[in-house]
């Protein structure tokens, strides 16, 4: 690389470079995007229906009137995409306002797609002749009987079926909207509480912090897991995704809310903040402008371990039974099934759990890349 | 210290209230309650109780009474050490607890043993060859481990090592084999070990793994001070700088992240359970919120907070054992 | 034959098509007894130097490119390993800087002196009545006590004395103390060099003071040699290079003193300055 390059670099711009400088950390981004996409275009990956189908002199797309609305928001992201990437030298003028700006975007697009269902449509353009149709690249539908259970692996189901006879890859595409979207969004709620409960410990110390520091610990004193099968067992009849997604988010904050707290407690005794103070600045303005943005490195890097252990607090749950509902596929749901089959149909628990490995993996090598990045005193190179 | 001690112990009795009073509302606030559970009849097919007995039932449990009163009575009995009765069997909640907190305990525990015993020589390794070949091989391998959850990890082994299509070296399920009640003592134990080994190894890993990691870093910050440079200077063998100087300087961070690893390996242990059938604190949790047996699910929420809370506490003084420069007064 | 021999001496850092060459090259020598110090601004390569006598410099990062080291007639540089800890200690011992960070936290100072004299002096029976001796020659009141504190209840003077006693409990030939008083305060570093003054006086050690403020040096050194950016500027008699300094450098650091050095020493300083 070129090593004189006294051009100006910010913060986050010397972040990215030295994390694009790791390999795994940068395979890891790429795998965490192309699951998105999959997740994003799974109807388009996995359905029963054709995309183009010739027949009788006539052109149609049936795959489109089978999707709910919902799954229209693909279109959202291409226009997203493609404005992002054209402006891309403004947004990222600074590049952590412009990330945060794109995150918010799609969390906001990931939020709605809390409300999605997999409906139940028994019919299906396999079967059904046609001069010429182009079918999705696995031809089934997450929830239909497809074919006899218990298939092992084959060229017509690369992955199997399962007890009933559902496709198992069409499942496990569909299963990484649940994990990647709770992953995400689960975090982003115990991001939110944790920063706030966290810098305002640390910033006004004293009461609010007592406070705070005695709520941690009630919370800390409690297995996650437990609090999160109490909470959801209870519930049972309002499993859907976003009520899981808050349950994770309401559970597991703490760990962020110490972090935020130690580097508030760290950075409100330093020269620039007092200077900020000493101006006049308010208090929301020293926190958010000033001391926010020196503990955004940290933040982020929790903020990444932490999708990759919701996305594991949400696999089993689902795997214990509690989790999603029936229809909606889940990687953890697939897997909790596979526990009575175990002794024969290996393949219903080793696809989910290699998507599960390799998920949290990803996020782990770009949590471990982020942190390196942010202080390489420790890397190993 | 003592005067620390008894401050620190003090200090748990809010926080116990406050995570008691937590799930006391959450359990008796959801909807739903056993009464309802049984009066809707089991798929066993027993009979679905009249409106009356259904009443009787609610007042019995005291579930007419408004939340607060009810625990203000239930934190009363507790002060007496009194957890009350199971609402499904009828049987001191405490005896039930007391019945499968051994194993629930030494599963937890012979993971966090074989934890720490495997992950700070890994730790150390990695360390001292920071960068080369076999530290790039160990931060990978835990890496991975890292990143496997335990119940995939659960699954994939009975798959292969017990019975299933492939190895049949070890039982599958349970606690010991069926014909354990005609064995000799030893052969009893080693039908219990083999049933143990399964379970240990899903509940160890994850916690080992992080351990290791942990310990290479600190392992690596020790290794940066000056007062190793010194012990160098000095013509002290390098096994004495690593093992002695830089290892005992290491220990103390490690040593004391135990606490946090306690609610990880008791939420591991309830998935393990579940898997392998056995009866721990982990099914006897499962099995009480599916029946909606309050008592029971608070006793299990005291216990498991005390043994969580003591954690913490025995962290606090191990730090004062292990750095001199910590002194509570 | 000297004590010390140092010739052409080389470490470079970093790649090596484009190395940092912390020292470039210098060559000196030190005669048993002798004191001689070595001065220099911040990064000019004393440290690296003082490391390397014994090679406590790791390679890597550092690279020995050039020269040899000879002490005692015996090359440091091939030396084995095992001859090589011997050397460390007893032959040259160090006292560093930082005396809060150099002792490990988790010993007692007692057990860390005793690590010294167990390894260097096996001979020795009564090694808690030696640290008690060593501790009260470098002027620790009421050893006795003293021996089971951790280093954190001493002061930072008080820790540079143990730092010292545990050098000299090797007994070393050649003492290297760098900088051992910067990260003191004024008062306490005129403490620690009247203690090695002393030192000087009671035994046959040689000693190599390293430091950027030539008022240390006025009346401690024999000999003085200059560093600059990995190089050797000037050498010779303390009295001679402060009276007439050949190296606009040299110059250039003797006007430095009155900025830095306590009262007492920069009137010194500005009397030689006045004789030139
Ligand atoms: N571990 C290292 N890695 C890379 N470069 C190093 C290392 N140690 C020293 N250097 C380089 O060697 C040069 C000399 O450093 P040295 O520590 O000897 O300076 P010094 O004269 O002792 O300064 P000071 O008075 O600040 O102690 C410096 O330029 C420094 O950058
Ligand atoms: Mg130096």
């Amino acid at each position: 690389m070129n090593q004189t390059n006294f051009v100006h670099e910010s913060y986050a711009q010397r972040i990215w470079r030295r994390f694009r400088a790791e390999p795994f950390a940068r395979n890891g981004l790429w795998t965490i995007l192309v699951l998105f996409a999959v997740a994003a275009l799974a109807p388009f990956l996995a359905n029963s229906h054709a995309i183009i189908r010739v027949a009788d002199g006539r052109v149609t797309f049936p795959i489109f009137p089978s999707l709910e609305p919902i799954e229209w928001r693909f279109l959202l992201y291409v226009p997203l995409a493609g404005l992002a990437w054209l402006f891309r030298r403004r947004l990222f003028a600074r590049p952590l306002g412009g990330a945060t700006f794109l995150l918010a975007l799609v969390i906001l697009i990931e939020v709605w797609l809390v409300f999605h269902h997999v409906v139940n449509d028994p019919t299906n353009d396999r079967d059904r002749p046609a001069a010429f149709k182009l079918m999705p690249l696995v031809p089934f539908s997450p929830v239909e009987t497809a074919s006899e259970p218990f298939l092992p692996p084959s060229w017509t189901h690369p992955c199997g079926t399962d007890s009933t006879g559902r496709d198992i890859a069409a499942r496990m595409l569909h299963g990484a909207r649940t994990s990647l979207s709770i992953g995400f969004v689960a975090q982003s709620i115990a991001l939110s509480i944790g920063v706030t409960l966290g810098s305002l410990a640390g910033y006004y110390r004293s009461w609010p912090d007592i406070a705070i520091c005695r709520l941690i610990e009630i919370m800390d004193c409690f297995p996650p897991l437990l609090l999160i099968l109490v909470a959801v067992s209870l519930f049972e009849s309002q499993n859907n995704m976003f009520y899981i997604m808050a349950v994770i988010g309401l559970t597991t904050w703490t760990g962020m809310a110490r972090l935020v707290r130690g580097e508030f407690l760290r950075l409100s005794g330093l020269p620039f903040t007092l200077a900020a103070q000493a101006i006049g600045a308010g208090d929301l303005r020293v926190i958010v402008r000033h001391i926010l943005p020196n503990a955004l490195g940290p933040i982020l890097v929790a903020g990444t371990f932490g999708v990759a252990s919701t996305i594991l607090l949400e696999s089993s749950l689902s795997f214990l039974g509690f989790g999603m509902q029936a229809p909606t596929p889940s990687w953890g749901d697939i897997l909790g099934e596979s526990r009575l089959y175990i002794d024969f149909a290996w393949w219903l628990a080793f696809f989910p759990g290699l998507a599960i490995l390799i998920t949290i993996m990803s996020y782990n090598f770009v949590g471990e890349g982020l942190r390196d990045a942010v202080d390489p005193r420790l890397r190993i190179k | 210290m003592t005067t620390y001690l008894i401050r620190r112990i003090l200090l748990l009795v809010p926080t116990l209230l406050g995570i008691t009073l937590l799930t006391f509302l959450l359990v008796r606030e959801a909807p739903g309650n056993i009464a309802l559970m049984k009066g809707a009849g089991g798929e066993n097919g027993s009979r679905a109780m009249t409106a009356e007995q259904r009443e009787a039932m609610i007042k019995l449990y005291g579930l007419d009474k408004d939340p607060f009163t009810a625990y203000a009575e239930w934190i009363g009995r507790l002060t007496r050490l009194d957890l009350g009765d199971s609402w499904v069997d009828h049987r001191s909640v405490v005896a039930k607890i007391g019945e499968r907190i051994g194993l629930t305990a030494s599963l937890a525990g012979s993971a966090l043993l074989i934890s720490y015993l495997v992950a700070i020589p890994l730790g150390v390794i990695a360390a001292i060859k920071r960068g080369q070949v076999t530290d790039r091989a160990i931060s990978f391998t835990v890496f991975v481990l890292y990143s496997i959850p335990s119940f995939a990890a659960a699954l994939l082994l009975i798959l292969l090592v017990a019975g299933g299509d492939y190895l049949n070296l070890l039982p599958m399920y349970g606690t010991n084999s069926i014909n354990a009640s005609e064995m000799g003592r030893f052969e009893w134990l080693w039908d219990r070990i083999q049933h143990m080994i399964l379970p240990v190894i899903c509940l160890t890993y994850g916690s080992l793994s992080y351990i290791s990691r942990y310990a290479r870093v600190s392992m690596l910050e020790a290794l940066a001070q000056d007062f190793i440079r010194t012990a160098r200077a000095k013509g002290l063998p390098e096994r004495l700088v690593i093992l002695h100087h830089a290892l005992r300087n290491a220990l103390i961070p490690i040593i004391t992240i135990f606490a946090l690893e306690l609610p990880v390996l008791i939420s591991g242990a309830v998935i393990i359970e579940e898997i392998f059938s056995l009866p721990g604190m982990g099914q006897l949790m499962f099995a009480s919120l599916e029946a909606r047996d309050n008592p029971t699910i608070m006793g299990i929420t005291v216990f498991v907070s005390i043994l969580t809370l003591l954690g913490y506490l025995l962290a606090d003084i191990l730090y004062v054992v292990v750095d001199p420069r910590i002194r509570y007064e | 034959m000297a004590l010390l021999h140092v010739e052409n001496l080389g470490i470079h850092f970093g790649p090596p098509e484009d190395p940092v060459r912390a020292v470039d090259g210098i060559s000196f020598e030190m005669a048993a007894g002798e004191t001689m110090a070595l001065v220099g601004e911040s990064g000019s390569g004393k440290s690296v130097t003082a490391l390397a006598l014994t090679r406590l410099l790791a390679s890597p990062p550092a690279r020995y490119v050039s020269g040899r080291i000879e002490f005692e007639g015996r090359d440091v540089l091939r030396l084995p390993e095992r001859e090589l800890r011997a050397l460390r200690g007893s032959g040259i011992a160090y006292v560093f800087q930082e005396p809060s960070s150099s002792l490990n936290p988790v010993f007692t100072i007692g057990y860390q002196i005793r690590e010294a004299i167990d390894l260097h002096r096996p001979e020795i029976r009564d090694v808690t009545g030696e640290i008690v001796r060593a501790l009260d020659t470098v002027g620790i009141r009421e050893p006795e006590k003293r021996l089971n504190d951790y280093p954190h209840q001493l002061s930072g003077g008080m820790q540079q004395r143990v730092m010292i006693a545990m050098a000299l409990a090797c007994r070393p030939r050649l003492l290297v103390a760098d900088e051992p008083t910067t990260a003191l305060d004024v008062t306490i570093q005129k403490q620690i060099m009247d203690l090695l003054k002393a030192l000087k006086q009671q035994s046959n050690m040689a000693i190599l003071l390293i430091t950027h403020n030539f008022g240390l040096v006025a009346d401690f050194a024999d000999r003085v040699l200059v560093m600059f950016q990995g190089r050797i500027v000037e050498s010779g008699p303390t009295a001679e290079v402060l009276r007439n300094p050949q190296h606009l450098y040299t110059r250039a650091l003797i006007e430095c003193v009155p900025k830095l050095g306590q009262k007492q020493r920069r009137l010194k300083v500005i009397d030689y300055a006045g004789i030139n």
